[in-house]
């Protein structure tokens, strides 16, 4: 009995680890009903995926039908696993409701989890009305909106624009770097053609931090110069299997490459 | 953490509106192998875990840069010109055996709608085709696991493999 105990409790700290909670201050929400609502929120949030915590979520939203986050939690666990209609309802309704504080998730999932580029970038230039200076991160904490934007706009063949956004957003004043900004930049310089500008940026970011994807493009850029390229392409392959590389818990980045494409440069 | 164990002893006394865990799927014996068990460690309960619990690694053998390539070799497309997404959810069982399939099928907008019977029915043949899962371990135990792939098309054609 102890011993199943012990397992039973390290399966609970196991999935509320695994799930994101954003917790609310509830004091400061107005209203009876509402507070209620923020407290169903904060327990319902703790149980993320279980049918306890979506019915919890049905409460808060009936006590105070205008509580967006209940909607955009209440839609995360069918986002993780892949029920993409279902999200985009409760979502939707989330963003109706209010859209200065989830128009940025909204967006940065329909990059990451669809790669929906053209949504993406409607929802994160209609965040830009709301803060023209700054967009925030994204979820995951990697990179600020705007350079979801430059990605995007990558993906859809414009990478002059692209470019043009991130080297923008390196010169900004306060700005604070996302983990793999100069990466991207240098894709996309790299993919223009334009290497001197590609390899700047995969410089940097070897200083800032290295993975392997990194220094495959690196390698890349030395082999298209009929420069020595084999020793990067050893130390990305061995980067690789050390466990440096482009991570992400739910998906894969953009951008990312593989262990074979290394094998095969 | 203690009103978590007090819902969930109660979870299977009273019918509910959720399944115990969002995306959960049943047993169908109409659209179901017979055969397919799950075989999760008894010590977690028998509970089937999300493909992002747990290893933080991609569970196929090869990444997912293999099931890419072995699609483009299948060259699955539509003649019809059709954009939206298909995903295909299943479970990956202890050892690594696939089952209880299940399609969505998507307009580009996320709206629940057929795209083209044929292309779906062999992106879902081709999803059952796959052989390269890899079992689970939590805690140093085998588990059972929810696993999706989302193809999304464009013009007929699957542009990317998600997630």
């Amino acid at each position: 009995m102890e011993k199943f105990q012990r397992y039973y409790l390290s399966f609970l700290l196991l999935i509320v680890y695994t799930n994101t909670i954003a917790q609310v201050n509830c004091n400061a929400v107005e209203g009876e009903n509402c507070k209620k609502a923020c407290e169903l929120y904060n327990w319902a949030s703790d149980l993320q995926g279980f049918a306890e915590s979506q019915e919890g979520f049905d409460k808060a939203i009936e006590l105070c039908p205008d509580f967006s986050l209940a909607y955009m939690e209440k839609a995360v666990p069918y986002l993780k696993n892949g029920d993409f209609v279902t999200w985009k309802i409760l979502i939707d309704k989330a963003v109706a409701l209010d859209p200065q504080m989830h128009l940025g998730y909204r967006g940065w999932t329909k990059f990451q989890f669809l790669r929906d580029y053209k949504g993406a970038i409607q929802d994160l230039d209609q965040l830009k009305k709301y803060y023209p200076g700054d967009l925030g991160r994204s979820q995951n904490g990697d990179y600020n909106l705007d350079v979801v934007r430059a990605m995007s706009y990558s993906a859809l063949g414009q990478k002059e624009k692209a470019a043009g956004i991130i080297e923008k957003l390196l010169a900004a004043r306060g700005y604070v770097k996302g983990m793999f900004d100069h990466y991207q930049l240098g894709v996309t310089y790299f993919e223009l053609g334009r290497y001197d500008k590609a390899l700047e940026n995969f410089e940097k970011q070897s200083k800032e931090y290295n993975f392997a994807e990194n220094i495959y493009f690196k390698s890349k850029v030395s082999k298209i110069r009929n420069k020595d390229y084999l020793d990067l392409k050893m130390l990305a392959l061995q980067t690789y299997d050390e466990g440096k590389t482009m991570k992400d818990v739910y998906t894969h980045h953009f951008n990312k490459v593989y262990r074979k494409e290394i094998e095969e440069l | 953490m203690l009103s978590f164990a007090l819902v969930s002893c109660q979870t299977e006394k009273t019918a509910k509106k959720y399944p115990n865990t969002v995306g959960d799927i049943e047993f169908d014996e109409k659209l179901d192998d017979a055969d397919f068990k799950k075989c999760g460690s008894e010590k977690w309960g028998h509970f089937s875990f999300q493909y992002y619990q747990g290893s933080k690694e991609y569970g196929y053998k090869g990444e997912k840069i293999a099931i890419v390539e072995k699609l483009k070799k299948e060259n699955i497309y539509s003649e019809n010109k059709i954009d939206g997404y298909i995903t295909v959810r299943f479970l990956v069982n202890c050892e690594g055996k696939t089952g209880l399939f299940r399609l969505q099928h998507m307009s580009p907008d996320l709206k629940e709608t057929v795209l083209d019977e044929e292309l779906e029915n062999r992106l879902l043949q081709f999803t059952k085709s796959l052989d390269g899962w890899m079992p689970k371990e939590i805690k140093g135990l085998k588990v059972d696991y929810y696993q999706y792939l989302t193809y999304k098309i464009e013009n007929g054609k699957v542009s990317e493999v998600l997630p």
